[in-house]
């Protein structure tokens, strides 16, 4: 007689033959059964069987499973017991998820980010502090749940086998990638960050300490990256605002001083606002409307004619001294800001990226100045600042030839990033970008946001070519390197198999679209609800986003072209040059099934190189289980990302641009090209701006160069460290005493934890031998 | 000139304080190597340099 059974942890519990009824009821119910009198029936006859047959007392619950699907089919229900039989393996993989959940939450709690993967998946997460363990947990436990029970079975399966990678899985029911923030539309009239309403900026100050906060709510109503498109256009309205309000002081200070008038300031603001209603002119930066003149007529009825110049150069003078240093403290709190504050509960800065270069104007030249030469001082103790990305938008006509107004801003350009790594470059020229530039609309030069998403095209609505209030919705990445090892050397094989894929994906990238747009105003209160994304000002707090979302892209991805033709033929693109060609044809056909699915769907699908940070050795890892190690495809740790040439492969500069520079033309979800330079590249700014320009030639749509940038935080010397820093001499984790510090001038602060060096003599001596001006 | 204070150490600083490395990681910036994953720190590892010598005028 049976009295108890044991369960699978090994813990024996009652037995209840009702338990078993229940279990077989189920099944039945699935293909229409209706009779429980006949599940009780069968369920007697499985302890008849357990007890009598298999001389049981206290059977597993494997055992009792193994039972009643014996029972029914010797019953005749054969389709029962297969309901049965697929009930239990579902039940078996959650257990086994399950499992495996735990696991990775016993690891995170467990052990630190120097032993598990997992925590360092994105490196600007601290994975070791509070908030970010937290953020692990909850994105852990969310892919688990979507894979079991949300993503179609099809989709689920082919992302946990590694042919696609659904990228931003935990996110899959809850938000969108990305977005370009338009600052200027969204200031006008103030804005609320669903916490408190901030008024219109009226000062370059606050213009740049709302723009952090723009992107700081933007940042936790999104998975991605925040960008602002034309930080030039956007902050020289702050300059402006900041230039006038000084003139008119200094106005007023002159009138006291040089002519004895007791209410200068009023009687300065009273003809300010005079004049512009009068004749449309503001006072601004070098005069360049007007608008001196017109207030002369206006001093001439108050003061003695020969003191106008003196009030008018006094207040010029100040004006644009005071405005300069404002706007560049405004962009150094901007840089520091951005490195400091914390969203997404604390875990990691915004990632943030700024575009400009483009905006000629005095004050946008100003800003663009200011910038540059913020994050070219670093950091508080000189450290290079990691956000936000500045992207320098080059443009043949306005700073890339000399003679052009922003030249000088372009060569400024290349010396901090020669010291900072940023800015990276992108390119108006490029065809495909430069179809869309309209001059004197910004909202139509093309702008990169964080790692390198593109989003300027608009099948859907085609009359808002425009970067502004768009961004990515979702993207998915297509395991290339898999199918090339699965054709054996078959091309056509491979391309009908990337077809497959192609199709797969797309239909996955519907299926999250859908949940996307069911999401209501509400879900979204900094991104919908304050307007940020296009159209969405046109909605209610309850109304859905569908329609607004379809200005988002929804795009596909890939990575390992390199071991994809490497398995394919043997030679990667930088090894041959059958290999570039075939390499273009992959990745033309994969543009070529993004743009069909654009037209057939009326949305934007698009198709992106990759960024790839935790896939990179994510497909290579099952890739090298599955088919071991093939030389050239699995023998890394890593695929190349995208279309690069691989990291490992002496190429000179100007060939690995000549290279990959077509690819960018293909890519239009977004893509960037690579340059490591050796040594010290502030040393030879002309090989640097060199590489830009072949960068410009070539047709590359966005790019950037890397070289090493190290820092010794006792000494703060920024440059190149070997193995002994070359300022103060002391290897890594040696001391150096305070004597040779202050020998060398840099020991300012009496403690060793607030060490480091505010500027650097030597380097300041080279600014001086190498004038950009 | 040789330190004739007898009575003191010279003071140190900086024990244990390693190197910053400032590196690219698919296109943004981390101050540090330890928060790279372990495919990344692998790539990064890999890297080798590019030259800017002449060589396209000669293709």
């Amino acid at each position: 007689m049976i009295k108890t059974i044991v369960k699978r942890d090994g813990r024996k519990a009652e037995f209840d033959v009702k338990k078993i009824a229940d279990a077989i009821y189920k099944a039945a119910q699935v293909l229409g059964g209706k009779d429980y009198d006949m599940a009780v029936d069968l369920a007697n006859q499985v302890v008849d069987y357990l007890e009598n047959t298999c001389k049981l007392e206290e059977p597993g619950v494997e055992q009792i499973q193994d039972a009643v699907e014996r029972v029914m089919i010797e019953n005749g229900h054969a389709r029962t017991a297969k309901e049965f039989i697929l009930y239990r393996a579902e039940r078996t993989r959650v257990r086994d998820m399950n499992t495996r959940l735990m696991k990775i939450y016993e690891e995170l709690t467990f052990k630190d980010a120097v032993d598990n993967d997992i925590k360092r998946e994105n490196a600007n997460i601290d994975g070791d502090t509070a908030m970010g363990t937290m953020l692990k947990y909850g994105s852990e436990g969310a892919k688990q749940f979507y894979e079991m029970y949300v993503l179609n079975p099809a989709h689920s399966k082919a992302h946990r086998e590694g042919d696609i990678h659904i990228h931003d899985l935990d996110f899959l029911t809850l938000t969108t990638t990305c977005c370009q923030i338009n600052i200027e539309q969204l200031f006008k009239g103030g804005f609320s960050t669903g916490h408190g309403f901030l008024r219109e900026p009226n000062d370059i100050s606050s213009y740049s300490a709302l723009a952090c906060i723009a992107i700081q709510s933007n940042q936790n109503d999104q998975h991605g990256g925040q960008s602002i498109p034309d930080f030039d256009y956007g902050m020289a309205i702050g300059v402006r605002k900041t230039y006038r309000r000084i003139y008119i002081r200094n106005v007023g200070k002159a009138l006291e001083i040089f002519c004895d008038m007791e209410d200068g300031e009023p009687t300065a603001k009273e003809i300010c606002l005079k004049v512009e209603k009068a004749h449309g002119v503001s006072p601004v930066l070098y005069n360049g409307n007007g608008y001196c003149a017109c207030e002369a007529e206006e001093l001439r009825q108050l003061v003695d004619e020969s003191l106008i110049g003196k009030i008018q150069s006094f207040a010029r003078k100040n004006a644009e001294k005071e405005t300069t240093r404002s706007t560049y403290q405004s962009m150094e709190a901007f840089v520091h800001n951005l490195n400091t504050m914390h969203s997404r509960a604390g875990a990691q800065v915004p990632f943030s990226s700024i575009n400009y270069g483009t905006d000629t104007s005095p004050e946008g030249r100003l800003v663009i100045r200011s910038i540059l030469l913020a994050n070219e001082a670093g950091l508080g103790n000189g450290e290079t600042p990691i956000f936000p990305i500045h992207i320098f938008k080059v443009k043949e006509g306005i700073n890339y030839n000399p003679g052009e107004p922003n030249y000088d801003l372009f060569k400024l350009a290349c010396r901090v990033s020669a010291r900072r790594l940023f800015p990276n470059f992108s390119f108006l020229d490029a065809p495909f970008n430069l179809q869309y530039y309209k001059p004197g609309n910004p909202d139509t030069e093309c702008a990169y946001m964080g790692c390198r998403t593109r989003v300027i095209a608009n099948r859907y609505d085609p009359s808002r070519e425009v970067v502004s209030g768009r961004g990515n919705l979702s993207f998915t990445s297509v395991n290339l390197p898999r199918i090339a090892i699965n054709a054996h050397g078959n091309v056509d094989w491979f391309f009908e198999d990337l077809d497959r894929k192609i199709q797969l994906i797309i239909d996955q990238l519907l299926e999250r679209f859908e949940i996307q747009c069911s999401k209501k105003v509400r879900n979204y209160p900094f991104l919908m609800g304050q307007g940020v994304w296009l159209d969405s000002e046109k909605l209610g707090p309850d109304d859905e986003v569908r329609e607004v979302l379809k200005h988002g892209t929804l795009t596909l991805g890939f990575i390992g072209l390199a071991e994809c033709l490497k398995a394919l033929i043997g030679k990667h693109h930088g090894e041959s040059a059958e290999a570039q060609n075939l390499g273009l044809d992959i990745v033309g056909f994969m543009r070529k099934r993004m743009d069909e699915a654009s037209e057939k769907y009326g949305l934007n699908f698009s198709l992106i190189a990759t960024p790839a940070e935790g896939l990179s050795g994510r497909f290579v890892r099952l890739d090298k289980k599955k088919y071991g190690i093939i030389p050239g495809v699995t023998d890394r740790d890593y695929y190349t990302n995208s279309f690069h040439v691989p990291v490992y492969y002496e190429i000179s500069a100007f060939d690995k641009i000549r290279l990959e520079a077509p690819y960018h033309a293909l890519t239009n979800g977004g893509h960037i090209s690579y340059i490591e330079l050796d040594g010290d590249p502030l040393k030879n700014l002309d090989a640097f701006e060199r590489v830009v320009r072949c960068m410009k030639e070539e047709g590359i749509g966005y790019g950037s160069i890397n070289h090493p940038v190290d820092r010794d935080p006792v000494c703060g010397y920024t440059g190149i460290i070997d193995d002994v820093c070359p300022r103060c001499g002391r290897r890594e984790f040696e001391a150096v005493s305070v004597e040779k510090l202050k020998q060398l001038g840099v020991y300012k602060n009496l403690n060793a934890d607030t060490l480091g060096y505010h500027g650097d003599p030597a380097e300041e001596r080279e600014r001086a031998a190498n004038p950009v001006e | 000139m040789e330190n004739k204070n007898i009575n003191a150490e010279p003071e140190m600083v900086g024990a244990g304080v390693g190197f910053e490395r400032i590196r690219r990681i698919t296109g943004y910036l981390v101050g540090t190597l330890d928060r790279f994953n372990n495919a990344k720190r692998a790539e990064e590892h890999d890297r080798v340099k590019h030259s800017v010598s002449d060589t396209l005028e000669v293709l």
